[in-house]
Order: C-alpha cells, then sequence, then structure tokens
C-alpha cells in the first residue's frame, strides 16, 4: 500500500516535473522554488486573481503568493509612493489602465515570457509590459426580469428599456470602461452616448456592483466586463450574457516585473504561467477573458469570432482623448464629478 | 548657627524640589507634544502640503514643491463640492438629532427608570457599535432597496400599499440616526449615572412633577455630556464613507467622503483636490468642536463629590412596559433585522428574491459563501491581523490618551491647551485622506515601519485619539478634586494620587474608551487602504474588497463573521471588566 503511494506520488511528481519544463528553464524553477514566494499587486478582482493563483500553485505547490489588490487609482498610487521611497514591495504589478502604467515603465526590468513571439504587438504598450490578461465587454441580463432581451450595443438605447432598467459603470472609473466609452463613441457613433443616456440608466463605480445589482434586480440590464458576470452566471445566478455583433471592445492588461523585485524567479515563472497557453486557457475557460495570443486556443461560452469583431482602442488616442471625453460623458449622462 | 544652617538646607531643599517639579512637568509636556507631533502635526502638514501642490511629496520630494492654491479654487468654484456638503450637513445632522433622541431616552431608561430587563437594554444601546458602517450599510440595501427590498417584498406580501425608498436622504438619516446613536448614550448613560440625585430631590421637593424636573434639572445638568455625545456622533458621521457610498450610490447622492473617496478612485486618482476637499471638512469640524468650547466655557459641571449615593430609579407604573417596547423595537431595527438581512443573504445562493414564498424556499440556501471565504487564505490572516492590531491599538491608544485626559483636566501645566487641540485634530480628516498623509508621512522614516502591523496601529491611535480622549474626559471631569486633594493630604504624590484615586474612579471610562478603540480598530477602513501590505491585509479591507469583488453573499457571510467575533471579544472584555466595575461601585457607594 506504502509503496503503491510512493510510486503514485512520484508519478505524479515526474508528470509535473516534465510539464512544468514548459514554464521556464530547470535553473528558474529551481531558483524561484527556493525564493518560495512572490508580491503580487492587481488592480483586478481578488476573487478573480485568488482563482488564478490557485490554478498557479497546482502546478508549482511551493510559491506563496501574497496578493495585494486595489482599485486602478489606488494601485497606481501605492506603487509611485513605495518605489518613491525606496521601499515597493511587489515582485509582480498587474494593471488595467496601460496609460496610467506607461508613466512608470521605467520601475520595471526587461522580461519575456517563452512564448512572447505569440503575443498581438498591439496589445503591449513596452516591451517590459505584457497583457496577462485580456478582458473582453459583453451584455449582461436578468432573465427573470427582462422578456423581450436586447440584442445589439444599439439596443440599449430603444425607450422600451427606459427608466432606471440599465445599469452603467461610469466612465471615470478606469482603463477598461475608458475602452468600452471610446468604443460606442468611435464604432457606434458620435450621439450614441446621448441616445442612451435618455433611458436614464442607473450609474455604478465599477463593474463589480453592477454585476451584483444585476442578479438581485435592482438593475435588468448591463453592460458589463465578461469576467464581472460569467462567474456568476457559472454558479446558476438568472443571468444570460452575449455579445453584441458590432464589436467586442478589449482591454488587454499592462503586467511587469519592478527591477527591486526581492523574488524576480518566482515572479518570472508565476508571469510565464500566467502567459502560457495553459495560464491563458484557464483564464478564458474559468474567468470569461479573451487573450491577446495571436491564436487564441479556446473562446469563451457564446463568443464566436466569426460573427463578433475584437475592438482593440488605438493607445494615443487612448491616452489623448481620456480627458475631453470623460467630461463630455459626465455632462451627457448628468455625472457630477 | 546650627538652626539657621538647617533653615537655610530647607529653602533649598524646597526650592530644588520646585524646580525638579518643574522640569519634570516641563519634560512631560514635551514628550506628549512630541508624541503629538509624530502622531498627528506631521501628517497634518504632509495633507496641507498635499493640498496646496499638484505633486506627491513622496514621489516628487520636498524640493518642486509649486505651493498654489489650484486645489482649493477648483474645488470651491465646483457646484457639485458646494452639492456634496449641502447634503453632509443634512445628512449628519439630521442624523445627530435622530441619535440624540435615542440615545438619551435609552440613557434615561437604564439608568433612571424601573424598566424591567435594563441590563438587557444597555447592552442593546451600545450594540450598533459593532456594526461596521460598510456592513450596516449593505443590510439596509438588502433591507431597503426601492426595488428589491425585503420590506418591501413584505409589505406587497401583506397585500400593503406602503413602500420604502433607503436610497434617498431620508434613509442617510434614518441609518445614520439610529447607528451613531450609542455615542449620545455612552456619554449621557454614564454622566446619568454618576449625578448628584439631591438635585433632582431638590426639584421635586419644591413641587415639580417628574417630567419638568427630567427638562429643567436633569438633562441641564448633564448638557456637557450630551453636547459631547451630540458633537462626537456628528463627527463621526462626517468621516463615514461606508453608508452613504452604499446608499447614495444608486441614486448618485453624494456627501464628502464618497466624494473624496472617488478623486482618490478615478483614473488617474486626484490625491491632491481631494486633500483640499478633506481641509474643507476639516475646517467644519474645527467650527463644531470651537463652538463645542465656547458652549462648555466658565460653567462648572461637577456632579461627583466624595460623597455616597446610588442614582434613584423612577417607578414608571404601567409605563415601564412601553418604555421596555421601546428597547425591543430599537433592538429589532439595529440588530434583528440587519442580522436577518445579512443571514439571508449569506446563506441565499443568489440575491434574486422574487416574492416572499421564494424567500424560505430552502434550496435557494447553502453554505457556498463560507466555503469560498475560508479556501481564502487571506481570510484567517486578516481576521488574526484585525485582532493583533486591535489589541495593540487599545492598550497603547488607551494609555496615551489616559496620560492627555489627565494633563488636561486634572493639571495647571502650561502647554495643555495645545495638547488639549492637536489630540481634537485628527477628529476632523477624513481617514480616507489621512491614511494616504500617513503613507506620505511614514514611508520614508529610517527603520522599517511601513509594512508592519505597527504603522496600521499607529494610525488608528492618532486617528481615534479624540474618541478616546472624550470617553475619558467625561469621566475626569466629574470626580472632583476634592478626592484628589484628600488623598494629597494623605501623603500620596501625584502618581500616588492617580493610582488610588483617580484611576479606579475613572476605570469604567478607561475600560469603556479601550473597548471603544479595539471596536474601532476593527473596523476602520479608510485609512487602512493605504497603509496595509501583503502580510498586513486586516478584515475591514478584506471586506471591501469583497464587497468590490461584486459578491453580496460573500461579502454577507463575511461581515457575519466579523459581527460574530466582535461580539465575541466585545463580551470577554465586558466580562474581564466586570470585576473592576463592583469594585469601583462598592467604594463609591
Amino acid at each position: 500500500m506504502m509503496k503503491k503511494m510512493i510510486v503514485a506520488a512520484a508519478f505524479a511528481l515526474g508528470v509535473s516535473q516534465a510539464n512544468a519544463q514548459d514554464f521556464g528553464s530547470k535553473e528558474l524553477i529551481d531558483a524561484a522554488n527556493k525564493e518560495g514566494r512572490l508580491v503580487y499587486y492587481t488592480a483586478n478582482f481578488a476573487e478573480v486573481e485568488q482563482q488564478v493563483i490557485n490554478a498557479f500553485n497546482k502546478r508549482f505547490p511551493n510559491i506563496k503568493v501574497e496578493m495585494v489588490r486595489a482599485p486602478g487609482g489606488q494601485l497606481i498610487t501605492r506603487v509611485k509612493t513605495e518605489a518613491a521611497a525606496g521601499k515597493l514591495a511587489a515582485d509582480v504589478v498587474d494593471h488595467s489602465d496601460r496609460a496610467l502604467m506607461a508613466e512608470l515603465v521605467d520601475l520595471f526590468q526587461d522580461y519575456a515570457p517563452p512564448n512572447a513571439a505569440d503575443y498581438i504587438p498591439e496589445a503591449q504598450i513596452s516591451p517590459k509590459l505584457w497583457p496577462r490578461a485580456t478582458l473582453v465587454w459583453s451584455i449582461a441580463y436578468n432573465t427573470e426580469l427582462v422578456k423581450n432581451p436586447p440584442k445589439t450595443w444599439m439596443d440599449l438605447t430603444k425607450p422600451e428599456y427606459n427608466n432606471k432598467q440599465i445599469g452603467q459603470v461610469f466612465a471615470a472609473s478606469g482603463g477598461t470602461t475608458w475602452t468600452r466609452i471610446m468604443f460606442e463613441r468611435q464604432v457606434l457613433g458620435e450621439d450614441y452616448w446621448k441616445k442612451q443616456a435618455a433611458t436614464n440608466p442607473v450609474l455604478f463605480p465599477s463593474g463589480a456592483p453592477t454585476a451584483d445589482s444585476l442578479v438581485r434586480g435592482e438593475v435588468s440590464i448591463a453592460p458589463l466586463l465578461h469576467n464581472a458576470i460569467y462567474p456568476k452566471q457559472k454558479d446558476g445566478a438568472p443571468i444570460k450574457i452575449f455579445f453584441p455583433p458590432e464589436g467586442a471592445p478589449v482591454n488587454p492588461y499592462a503586467t511587469g516585473i519592478p527591477k527591486t523585485a526581492k523574488n524576480p524567479n518566482a515572479a518570472k515563472l508565476f508571469l510565464n504561467w500566467c502567459l502560457s497557453l495553459e495560464g491563458q486557457t484557464f483564464m478564458i475557460k474559468e474567468l470569461g477573458n479573451l487573450t491577446s495570443l495571436k491564436v487564441a486556443p479556446v473562446y469563451p461560452e457564446g463568443f464566436d469570432p466569426k460573427v463578433v469583431k475584437v475592438w482593440l482602442p488605438k493607445f494615443d488616442e487612448y491616452v489623448k482623448y481620456h480627458a475631453a471625453w470623460v467630461e463630455e460623458w459626465n455632462k451627457t449622462y448628468g455625472y457630477r464629478q | 548657627m546650627d538652626a539657621s544652617a538647617s533653615w537655610r538646607t530647607e529653602t533649598i531643599g524646597e526650592r530644588a524640589g520646585g524646580i525638579r517639579r518643574h522640569a519634570a512637568a516641563t519634560a512631560w509636556v514635551v514628550a506628549l507634544l512630541a508624541i503629538l507631533g509624530f502622531l498627528v502635526v506631521y501628517p497634518v502638514l504632509m495633507l496641507l502640503l498635499g493640498a496646496l501642490t499638484d505633486t506627491n511629496p513622496v514621489i516628487d520630494g520636498f524640493g518642486v514643491f509649486r505651493l498654489n492654491i489650484d486645489n482649493f479654487i477648483a474645488v470651491l468654484s465646483n457646484p457639485n463640492v458646494g452639492e456634496a456638503l449641502v447634503n453632509t450637513l443634512i445628512a449628519c445632522g439630521g442624523g445627530t438629532a435622530v441619535a440624540v433622541i435615542i440615545g438619551l431616552t435609552f440613557s434615561w431608561i437604564v439608568v433612571r427608570t424601573n424598566t424591567p430587563g435594563k441590563r438587557f437594554i444597555a447592552a442593546v444601546s451600545m450594540l450598533p457599535l459593532f456594526a461596521p458602517p460598510l456592513v450596516a450599510g449593505i443590510a439596509w440595501v438588502i433591507l431597503g432597496s426601492p426595488k428589491t427590498g425585503l420590506i418591501n417584498t413584505m409589505f406587497k406580501w401583506m397585500n400593503l400599499d406602503l413602500r420604502v425608498d433607503f436610497y434617498s436622504l431620508s434613509g442617510l438619516i434614518f441609518v445614520f440616526g439610529v447607528y451613531y446613536a450609542p455615542y449620545v448614550y455612552m456619554f449621557t448613560a454614564s454622566a446619568l449615572r454618576n449625578m448628584d440625585p439631591s438635585l433632582e430631590e431638590a426639584a421635586e421637593v419644591s413641587g415639580a412633577s417628574a417630567f419638568a424636573t427630567l427638562f429643567s434639572v436633569t438633562f441641564p445638568l448633564i448638557m456637557p455630556a450630551i453636547v459631547s455625545g451630540m458633537l462626537l456622533s456628528f463627527i463621526v458621521m462626517l468621516g463615514i464613507y461606508g453608508i452613504p457610498a452604499v446608499l447614495g450610490a444608486p441614486t448618485n447622492i453624494s456627501v464628502l467622503t464618497t466624494y473624496i473617496f472617488r478623486l482618490t478612485n478615478w483614473s488617474p486618482p486626484l490625491y491632491n483636490t481631494a486633500a483640499a476637499v478633506a481641509i474643507i471638512l476639516m475646517v467644519v469640524t474645527g467650527v463644531l468642536v470651537w463652538l463645542q468650547q465656547k458652549v462648555l466655557t466658565g460653567r462648572s459641571y461637577t456632579t461627583v463629590a466624595g460623597k455616597a449615593f446610588r442614582p434613584r430609579s423612577l417607578d414608571l407604573g404601567r409605563w415601564r412596559w412601553f418604555t421596555f417596547s421601546l428597547a425591543i423595537v430599537y433592538l429589532l431595527v439595529v440588530v434583528v433585522l440587519p442580522l436577518l438581512a445579512l443571514i439571508v443573504a449569506a446563506f441565499r445562493k443568489f440575491m434574486f428574491i422574487r416574492d416572499a414564498a421564494s424567500l424560505v424556499d430552502m434550496r435557494q440556501y447553502s453554505l457556498m459563501h463560507f466555503n469560498a471565504i475560508f479556501d481564502n487564505p487571506l481570510t484567517l490572516r486578516s481576521i488574526y491581523n484585525a485582532v493583533e492590531v486591535g489589541i495593540i491599538t487599545a492598550v497603547v491608544g488607551g494609555a496615551l490618551a489616559f496620560a492627555i485626559g489627565y494633563t488636561i483636566h486634572r493639571t495647571q501645566v502650561t502647554g495643555r491647551g495645545a495638547i488639549d487641540l492637536l489630540a481634537t485634530l485628527p477628529v476632523a480628516i477624513p481617514g480616507l485622506v489621512i491614511g494616504v498623509a500617513y503613507l506620505w508621512a511614514w514611508i520614508g522614516l529610517p527603520g522599517g515601519l511601513y509594512g508592519t502591523i505597527w504603522i496600521l496601529a499607529l494610525a488608528f491611535i492618532a486617528r481615534f485619539m479624540p474618541d478616546t480622549v472624550k470617553v475619558l474626559s467625561t469621566s475626569f471631569l466629574q470626580i472632583h478634586r476634592e478626592l484628589e486633594e484628600a488623598a494629597w493630604i494623605c501623603g500620596k504624590g501625584m502618581l500616588g494620587s492617580i493610582r488610588t484615586v483617580i484611576l479606579p474612579l475613572a476605570r469604567p471610562g478607561v475600560i469603556a474608551a479601550m473597548t471603544l478603540l479595539f471596536v474601532l480598530a476593527i473596523r476602520e477602513l479608510g485609512s487602512s487602504l493605504f497603509l496595509y501590505t501583503s502580510n498586513t491585509m486586516v478584515m475591514s479591507v478584506l471586506l471591501l474588497d469583497y464587497y468590490e469583488g461584486g459578491n453580496l453573499g460573500k461579502t454577507a457571510a463575511f461581515s457575519l463573521v466579523q459581527t460574530v467575533l466582535l461580539g465575541v471579544l466585545i463580551g470577554l472584555a465586558n466580562w474581564l471588566s466586570r470585576g473592576a466595575a463592583q469594585t469601583s461601585v462598592g467604594r463609591t457607594g
């Protein structure tokens, strides 16, 4: 019995060793295991990232990932302040707003994953920062409340969805929402905001409370980041999600390893895994992300690349238009800033 | 010759003693001022600098300040700030009025009447303090939402044509009022308990009715306690983020704290503007504190003398069941209903509730949210960290507050006015912004304070100094000098009289202050947000994470865990302090 177990354990170990080599050289893995931990700063939701960490730990159980999660603006302030005081604790910084990260590029060291060539170059704003996660917008509705569901982005301007049925995340909330706002104006038309705002939607500070309100029935329909609502649908909430045919705005993250990282090998191994085919597939299947790999291994449920075109903002416009357009959006939606 | 020599030595000895005492007093004041300087002045200066520039003092260095008042102009000329200020004053003013009515009523019921179950009512009156604002807000969203609230679901089920809408200013006033009544209760109950009843007896002998006595003698006599409680509850409401954040957000009602939070949360974040808004909030509070001082100066409120008495209790007759039922209603509103709402949310898979029948459909319930939160290794660590920070804050902060309170109220040393002012200042700064100020101020210090539990504890000690000193001051104010003088005459030194007279008499106050500190430290969210690191994550931050992560079920489950934990710890503190309270009653009675 004992012998059997030892054999089984050795076999399991052997298998994981063999696969583990795909994520880095033996030297890197040994060095990472020796460090045994890494500090991970992220602007993504803690719940979602905990699942990523658990999946990583199935592969590399000896590396403890300590997460610090904060909303985008606060995370940037923390990174800047810690760095200035020479006390940046992060081994990996993961952020949704590439414009904010662009200002900090000098803090980061050179890094590229083994499969660097497989990534779409436009998803990167610097060779040091990688699209660890790529989030995509969708529209979701509560099936208990909506009998005649919308089918397109334009449907969200219909009077039948008037009077606080639709929930919207306000423009200034961060990088991912800003991407959607740009998409609406550049693809759906300059007057889209005006028409949509006329339905008198409920405004939310971020995607997560919007998704929660949708499940509870506080609002009936909402444009949402797919990864904010997909897990709830998977758990059985009365929700349906679709990707509208006019396009799917996507927001790649910018993730890198600071020059001052105390556990650089563990950090590299963690990012190598996240950016690997295995890591990206996990995030697509379990969390509902897309990927910035040139060839997607799989698509999230309901996403048909033949029908829905992915929309990526031009980075110079992403930076240039931000202030003026957000202000205009606030005026249009009567959001008091 | 001999005699004159000995006379001379005596004088020199006395003089030396006087000088020594004087030197010791000066050293004491300097030490206290230095501590407060580090804890309060330095971070506030950083905040002020932040408000006057567009730079981050740590990042850009101290050399490159472009001092200007652009932030203030931007803030003052922004009509939304004005609107947020007006909303703030309405919500906090209304909330305070409700809190005073509730707090004063219950302190009178508990201390001065023969209402049955007084111990129980006393406990109920303090219960809302356990509830972190975010938790209370969430519970009232579940109960009071105009669309999906359980109260409205119940009204519908009972075929009543009634609807409640807590996403409104009146909803905010109600929730503020019921949750911050304990501040008024705390002050007024101890004042009523320590009041000499002979004054009331005199009024009644002169023919005043019990009711008239209440308003002409009792309440005016405990006015400092009422004003202090009122002021403190108002100021605490000014700084609360969780309740207006969840109740105000759906209808875009903003108050100053939610406005500040939004400024720090935008992309890019506007900390310097937030600092300017915070300074406006500080000015409002400063004016209030000044008003309170003005109201209180020139009057003596000493009512505890070296004479034995027991507080009287009024025989209410049949009305005592009415006062008892008031307590039950209060319990229902602040504890039972919100707790039920949280329990439903924590055990229910999804919070979509079609009708009353679906509410009791057991297939909808499971332990999945509890399993999820305890699968997360951060959950246990955050609990451990929060308790550790709470204990450090309570012990160190309690001791410091006692030293400050004693110096302000029981000595005549020069510089005590400055100490009083500095110890009151943090009350005016919202936690969220002071978190940034502490980060700016302390991160660069040598010795690695940043990243430890201690930076959180120090921030909490500074932030809650005013609350703690206020709670203690009431006890100090009421202990008559004659008791201390008696100790001096009996040959006790100052330290001796503190140990044998002040400490035992003020013990209920000291324990109350430390318990309060503990609870506040565990609940505190705003200033933690910038000071925690991966190793020092605390419960309140994790709770916000769960809330912002958009999972009401997990948020409710973790809220329940936090509530139970606080309940157990406070019960323990109460049990530990019971012996002490009994001894002190024995001594005075």
